[in-house]
């Protein structure tokens, strides 16, 4: 198929389904997807980095009377935290706050400026006796010249500590000042100066706990700010879901790690490995694996060769109850059987676990799939003459079952390290694991059991039945819904209050439940910029040249331009396979 | 590039305070970029009256780089390494500032001999020595001073060369020395009554 007309398919029934969601009226569904408060995480774009740093920058200026580039040096060296730059200066004053910092706020007429050409003065670093006009002297009063700084500078650019380039003088921790850095650098090597620019404005991503890079690939440009809370589940514009902490895929309810563990457990071969040990042995004749067949322990190949199961040796064909023909094997022994037990033990567990959580991302998968033969039923329906003319009761059925769907598949990894022994051994007597998982698992089932009714109902042919009927399905779909986002609701705080948090460790933190699935990052208003850059620009001193160098357009690092736009693009279904909108209903209301 | 020009007037700058200093630095060869340093063991320490090599190789940023130095002379110090004579000092990394000078960097080599800083060991078993059994320390610390740092420590070698045709191990004849911090005679009194 073409893309280019596969695209135009998607884009037809990406505007059939929104078509039945504008006209959505039915107060039995609208209460679940009204937006309480608009998101709080931000998506940042090349466009809005600039934007989303002077924000912070202000506050920082306005607040203590500062020039930007002091302001920034400042929030570098707190990490872009500006609650934690406030509680310092509470605590410690500003002086103090500046010298941790390296900022000099001296306001001497001539920082950053040549001396008078007239004079001569000594550089300590060349040694050489030079024009005054040819030095620079940094805010701290330490004076060199221009070519010994600039040297300086390239060194620190290209060992990549340009954020904090230290003035040279020895045990002087001044920072120096960013306009002298860019001007003077920028004489010589062009290219670098434009690379310091970056690393200044990529620090806001780079050295803050509160924002990251999305991590698509091809990588989409943007990045991601968070308001407060680190663990949570994100999407950015580009489309891709996934944990904010980690930045793998979304996997509430399970932990970081226990989705770190459980993703290299899946990959791990040594799993199939494992199960060809217990369950096969090389025919000591022709070394082919053999599996064993019954619980007897004298086996044959297929190459006719019998052997004894216990301890790998060739044997008769004949045995009785107690011993093989031929063959008496002293290497038995309990701990051997113990060990193979064990093993198979393990085995099994892992394999009961992972089969429920692979149905589960099965059948996330078929439905996912269903979705657009289900939205077609409804655009059927809502042609017909009929009194009902309301069908956002299906979308939004259909949204739930695949946000629980979610849930489930990834309660399984989540239960078999919360009960398993890998991580929790010493945290629970085996009384206190097996009265928790049996209360944990009371919970899955009666959600897995809600979640199969629920994907039962929106299978049905409801575009065939009659009024009645579809009266009937619709409210057993809008009842299944509530029960499952409350059942959903409660595993969570079961997972985070009982299990996690009786836990002594507390390294295990999990995406809080979201009624309304991962939240979707807003864009963050570029608007802003061009009204804060004008008051900026205002506001900067005559000695930082380049005051306009945010107008010019900023490419970012791993960004590339190939052709990943950064402002929304229609929703596709099929957009990274696994991933899709869904938000989509709540979406659509908020742009209403 | 290095600032050769400038290492030209460092080396000057050296050789005319060389008697108030006792440091002393020379190019190994024509080539400004290989160096050899020199510091006297500081007074009041197990390391006086030693004369301590230093091999100093320049980086291409140098004085925008921190110069490389490592002992030659073997040196018994929690900072220093007993096998490689690796330096463990702040200015040799990312305290480096190019205002510091080959001859200033020296100097703070000659204070960390006179300051050891064994919380930050580059030698874990000299460190452990230093902080569990000081005396030891003290007394390995002379006796390397006097085997590799002083002229005379060439005689060393002659003294465990007697002592080992006198029919002793050389194992032995070593730590009898070293025990005795070096004195011939004593060495022999023991070795003989043990
Ligand atoms: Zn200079
Ligand atoms: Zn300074
Ligand atoms: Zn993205
Ligand atoms: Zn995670
Ligand atoms: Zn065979
Ligand atoms: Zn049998
Ligand atoms: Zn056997």
């Amino acid at each position: 198929m073409e893309d280019s007309t596969s695209g135009g398919e998607e884009d037809y029934y990406y505007s059939s389904d929104r078509e039945s969601l504008d006209g959505l009226e039915n107060e039995d569904s609208d209460f679940q997807w009204a937006p309480s408060k608009g998101p709080t995480t931000k998506v940042i774009t090349k466009e809005s980095l600039l934007a989303a740093q002077r924000e912070d920058l202000r506050r920082v200026m306005d607040m203590l009377s500062l020039r930007e580039h002091h302001a920034r040096t400042l929030l570098i060296h707190y990490r872009w935290d500006v609650e934690k730059l406030l509680a310092v200066l509470v605590e410690k004053g500003k002086a103090d706050l500046f010298a941790e910092a390296g900022v000099s706020v001296v306001e001497c007429e001539d920082t950053g400026s040549p001396l008078l050409s007239s004079s001569t003065a000594m550089c300590d670093i060349c040694m050489e006796e030079l024009p005054g006009d040819t030095m620079t002297k940094m805010a701290c009063g330490h004076r060199f010249c221009n070519d010994c700084w600039t040297e300086h500078f390239v060194v620190k650019i290209n060992e990549g500590q340009s954020r904090r380039i230290r003035c040279m003088a020895h045990k002087c921790n001044a920072i120096c000042d960013e306009a002298v850095v860019r001007s003077l650098v920028g004489k010589k090597h062009p290219d670098l100066a434009e690379k310091f620019d970056r690393f200044l404005l990529e620090s806001y991503i780079e050295d803050n706990r509160m924002v990251k890079w999305c991590p698509s690939t091809p990588h989409c440009g943007n990045a991601i700010r968070v308001e407060d809370d680190e663990f949570c589940e994100v999407e950015c514009s580009c489309g891709l879901q996934f944990c904010f902490s980690c930045l793998s895929e979304a996997h509430s309810p399970c932990s970081c790690m226990m989705w770190e563990l459980w993703t290299k457990k899946c990959r791990d071969e040594s799993e199939t490995v494992n199960w060809i040990t217990v369950h096969t042995k090389p025919c000591p004749k022709c070394h082919k694996p053999v599996e064993k067949n019954g619980g007897c322990n004298l086996v044959s190949c297929i190459c006719g060769q019998a052997f004894c199961w216990l301890c790998g040796g060739a044997t008769g064909r004949d045995h009785t109850w107690s011993r093989i023909a031929g063959h008496s094997c002293g290497r038995y022994k309990e701990d051997r059987e113990k060990k193979t037990e064990r093993a198979k033990r393990d085995l099994y567990r892992y394999m009961h676990y992972h089969n429920r959580y692979k149905a589960h991302t099965d059948s996330f998968k078929l439905e996912s799939k269903l979705k657009e033969t289900i939205l077609e039923k409804v655009s059927i329906s809502e042609e017909r003459e009929s009194r009902l003319r309301d069908f956002s009761w299906v979308t939004n059925g259909l949204y739930r079952l695949f946000r629980s769907r979610r849930v489930l598949s990834y309660s399984y990894p989540f239960a078999f390290y919360m009960f398993g022994e890998e991580l929790f051994k010493d945290e629970m007597t085996n009384d206190e694991r097996e009265i928790k998982q049996h209360l944990f698992e009371d919970q899955q089932q009666q959600l897995e059991a809600n979640v199969e009714k629920l994907s039962m109902f929106l299978e049905e042919p409801f575009d065939q039945y009659t009024d009645d009927k579809v009266m009937e399905i619709r409210m057993q779909v809008i009842n299944l819904s509530v029960i499952i986002d409350t059942l959903c609701k409660k595993m969570y705080e079961c997972i985070e209050n009982d299990l996690l948090g009786s836990l002594q460790c507390n390294t295990h933190n999990i995406a809080p439940y979201k009624s309304k699935g991962i939240e979707k990052a807003s864009e963050l208003a570029v608007c802003w910029n061009n009204k804060a850059s004008t008051t900026a620009d205002t506001c900067f001193p005559s000695d930082c040249g380049t005051s306009g160098k945010h107008d010019r357009p900023i490419s970012l690092g791993s960004a590339d331009d190939n052709g990943c736009p950064s402002q929304k693009r229609p929703k596709k279904e099929t957009y990274g396979g696994a991933f899709f909108d869904l938000n989509l209903p709540a979406e659509v209301l908020d742009r209403n | 590039m290095i600032d050769f020009a400038r290492v030209q007037k460092e080396l000057q700058e050296c050789s005319r305070e060389k008697d108030t200093s006792g440091i002393k630095v020379s190019p190994k060869s024509d080539n400004l970029a290989r160096l050899t340093g020199i510091i006297p063991g500081p007074l009041g320490t197990p390391y006086e009256g030693g004369s301590f090599e230093i091999d100093i190789t320049l980086p291409d940023g140098y004085p925008f780089e921190p110069p490389k130095m490592k002992f030659v002379t073997k040196v018994w110090h929690p900072n220093i390494s007993s096998q490689s004579g690796a330096i463990c000092l702040d200015i040799l990394k990312d305290q480096w500032s190019p205002a510091l000078t080959l001859k200033t960097a020296l100097l703070s080599v000659q204070a960390l001999l006179s300051a050891p800083e064994p919380d930050d060991p580059q030698d874990a078993v000299v460190a452990q020595q230093y902080l569990r059994e000081y005396q030891t320390f003290v007394g390995t610390a002379r006796y390397w001073t006097e085997s590799f740092a002083k002229a005379s420590s060439l005689g060393l070698e002659e003294k465990v060369q007697r002592l080992v045709e006198m029919g002793f191990a050389v194992g032995l004849v070593r730590s009898t020395l070293e025990a005795v911090g070096g004195d011939e005679n004593l060495a022999l009194e023991k070795l003989l009554s043990s």
